[in-house]
């Protein structure tokens, strides 16, 4: 939609009085502003908004200082494992359906158990592609696929990011005591 | 063998380990100051700055070299330059390219000579052991020339620091670096006048161009930013321009220029380039500290007076000298963190329509001032201090009530092209209608009246 005349609020300046007219009040002031930052945030002081990363992390910060928030953070995915241990994921394709980055890969294959008739035989993610926006997990039927609050996953190779099930179940198995299910 | 002691004075001596010594440390002072900005601009913006980076070169074994807050940062950067490609592209000016980053780095290195970084020395007598030459002693300056036109010297070298910018613009055959090095020209023609109005006023108190008559003035008279705060705060703009620092470095606009006259230049040259800015600060810094802070001097501080001339005192006053270099250093990157970078027809607009007519006046008054000779005949302290503090007064009061009634010029911010719809070429019929589907059916009276 154009911008229509009468929604323009012309807002004139207001002009200069004697003093601002010679610049230099006005930039004294601005000098007083950072100066007052600089010593405020020296030294990692009162002000400062920075964290030492490798030593300090996120989820030691509290969450009003910019500390992580993990009840609902979107990290790196893990496949979830029932009570006996198995994959519990039933291939139905509801997340690579629903896939935005179409980064989810799911070769089925007929269950070899008796409680389901389809399991993955081949499960990937392409943690380079996802983007992170959790609609796989909330498309899952039976809570298979989740986000986990871990963030730095690092590769030395593209192939080194695409996650297979084994990769992920064994996300799921580090994370299983943070995150409970 | 010929007698080398004609040759061979204290003097001699004294400037040659001056230049060796003073070069290099500005060269790490430039290192060190690169170092400073990120730590001092990290801190105004609530951060931290480099602090990773120690000296220990990921050596286990010099581990206790790790961290030293960040202060190994200008030597890995150093690294880093000297192992990056030195890329020339095609179709540049080969010789020009190559000249340029030297001619930015030399006229700041060469301003130095004259600082008078420790007044006088009175050098006990000596000689030299194998060449068998007796040196007379004798009081010295410690200074890397001794030279009467000291004042103009500095100033004729600062202002050669364009031509390194120009040629690097123009060398670069490229219409970002072009522009760069035009506007750099434009700039510091512009505000080479005020920065010689504004030393004029201040020559025209102390009546000599002779780097340590200036420290002697002060040293008698009281600092001159005290007496001439007007022409101090002149100079300090001027030299902000012409050492290219914020709020007036057009020539380098990241936002409009690419990266200005540098663009084209990578690695080693690309650093030299950066050093040349900040040894132009520092050069800078020490001409300010020079003529208005009052040199080596320190107010009730009798070992730093010129009459105190031992080898002590001599380090004293170099220290001092140095903690005012770092301090005005400090100073100017406060500024650049504070104040946004000006238009280029506002930084145009300042100088000639602001700081060339109000140096002017201080130039006008401080002459007459001085020809009046008002300090002495009413027996005043402080020379002619009191005078001048009192017309600087009135040039500020006057501005102040006068504000209102100068003129104040409309400028019309939108230059519209000609040939295009806001300044059509004569005869051509131009449609300003909206062309967009739904703005038609949004405003269709505008579809209509649209046509002009």
């Amino acid at each position: 939609m154009a911008i229509r005349d009468e929604d323009v609020l012309p807002i004139p300046n207001r002009p200069m009085n004697r003093l601002e007219g010679t610049y230099l009040s006005e930039s004294f002031k601005g000098i007083g502003t950072t100066l007052r930052h600089f010593f405020t945030s020296f030294g990692q002081g009162r002000t400062s908004r920075t964290f030492q990363y490798p030593e300090v992390r996120r989820e030691q910060m509290p969450v009003e200082r910019g500390g992580l928030h993990a009840p609902n953070f979107r990290g790196v995915h893990r496949l979830n494992r029932d009570e006996a241990g198995r994959v519990k994921c039933v291939a139905c394709m509801m997340c690579p359906t629903i896939c935005p980055a179409k980064c989810i890969h799911i070769d089925a294959a007929e269950s070899p158990w008796d409680d389901r008739e389809k399991y993955p035989k081949k499960f990937e993610i392409d943690e380079l592609r996802c983007i992170f926006c959790g609609m796989c997990e909330e498309a899952c039927p039976v809570d298979a696929i989740e986000l986990t609050t871990e963030y730095d996953v690092v590769g030395l190779t593209r192939q080194e990011m695409i996650f297979d099930k084994e990769k992920l179940l064994s996300v799921f198995d580090a994370t299983i005591g943070k995150k409970p299910m | 063998m010929p007698d080398l002691s004609h040759f061979i004075t204290a003097q001699l001596i004294v400037s040659a380990v001056i230049c060796i010594v003073v070069v290099h440390v500005i060269l790490i002072g430039v290192a060190y100051s690169i170092y400073l900005e990120r730590k001092v601009s990290a801190y105004i913006q609530d951060r931290i700055g480099p602090n990773r980076v120690g000296f220990d070169f990921g050596l286990p074994a010099l581990r206790f070299l790790r961290g030293m807050v960040g202060l190994g940062q200008p030597l890995a950067d150093g690294l880093k330059f000297f192992l990056k490609e030195d890329y020339t592209p095609a179709h540049v000016d080969k010789v020009l390219f190559t000249l340029a980053p030297a001619l930015i780095v030399i006229p700041a290195l060469m301003g130095f000579i004259i600082i008078p970084w420790g007044g006088t020395w009175n050098v006990p007598e000596f000689t030299i052991p194998v060449l068998n030459v007796h040196v007379a002693g004798g009081p010295v300056q410690v200074a890397g020339a001794v030279v009467n036109v000291g004042v103009l010297y500095l100033l004729a070298v600062a202002s050669l620091g364009v031509y390194g910018v120009t040629l690097g613009g123009w060398a670069s055959n490229n219409k970002f670096s072009f522009l760069g090095g035009l506007r750099s020209t434009a700039q510091m023609l512009a505000y080479e006048i005020p920065l010689g109005l504004s030393l004029l006023a201040v020559l025209l108190v102390v009546g000599s161009l002779i780097p340590a008559d200036l420290v002697g003035y002060q040293v008698r008279n009281g600092w001159l930013i005290l007496s001439q705060p007007i022409a101090a705060i002149l100079f300090f703009i001027s030299i902000l321009a012409e050492a290219n620092r914020a709020p007036f470095d057009n020539a380098e606009a990241e936002q409009e220029l690419v990266g200005g006259y540098h663009t084209e230049y990578s690695s080693m040259r690309f650093a030299l380039f950066f050093m040349g800015e900040y040894a132009h600060m520092i050069t800078s810094s020490a001409f300010f500290a020079l003529v208005f802070l009052g040199g080596y001097h320190l107010p009730l501080v009798p070992w730093l007076s010129p009459e105190s001339t031992t080898l002590l005192a001599v380090l004293a006053k170099c220290l001092v000298y140095f903690g005012k270099v770092g301090l005005l250093v400090c100073f100017m990157m406060v500024i650049r963190w504070t104040l946004p970078r000006m238009r280029f027809d506002q930084v145009m607009m300042m100088a000639w329509q602001a700081v060339i007519p109000l140096a002017l006046i201080v130039v006008i008054v401080s002459s007459v001032v001085v020809y009046l000779n008002l300090g002495p005949r009413f027996n005043l302290p402080w020379g002619e201090s009191i005078p001048l503090l009192v017309a600087n007064a009135a040039i500020t009061v006057g501005f102040l009530i006068m504000y209102p009634f100068l003129p104040n010029y409309e400028v019309n911010r939108r230059v519209p092209m000609y040939g295009s719809r806001f300044n059509p070429v004569p005869g051509e019929r131009v449609s300003t209608r909206p062309m967009d589907a739904t703005a038609l059916a949004d405003r269709p009276e505008a579809a209509v009246a649209g046509a002009r």
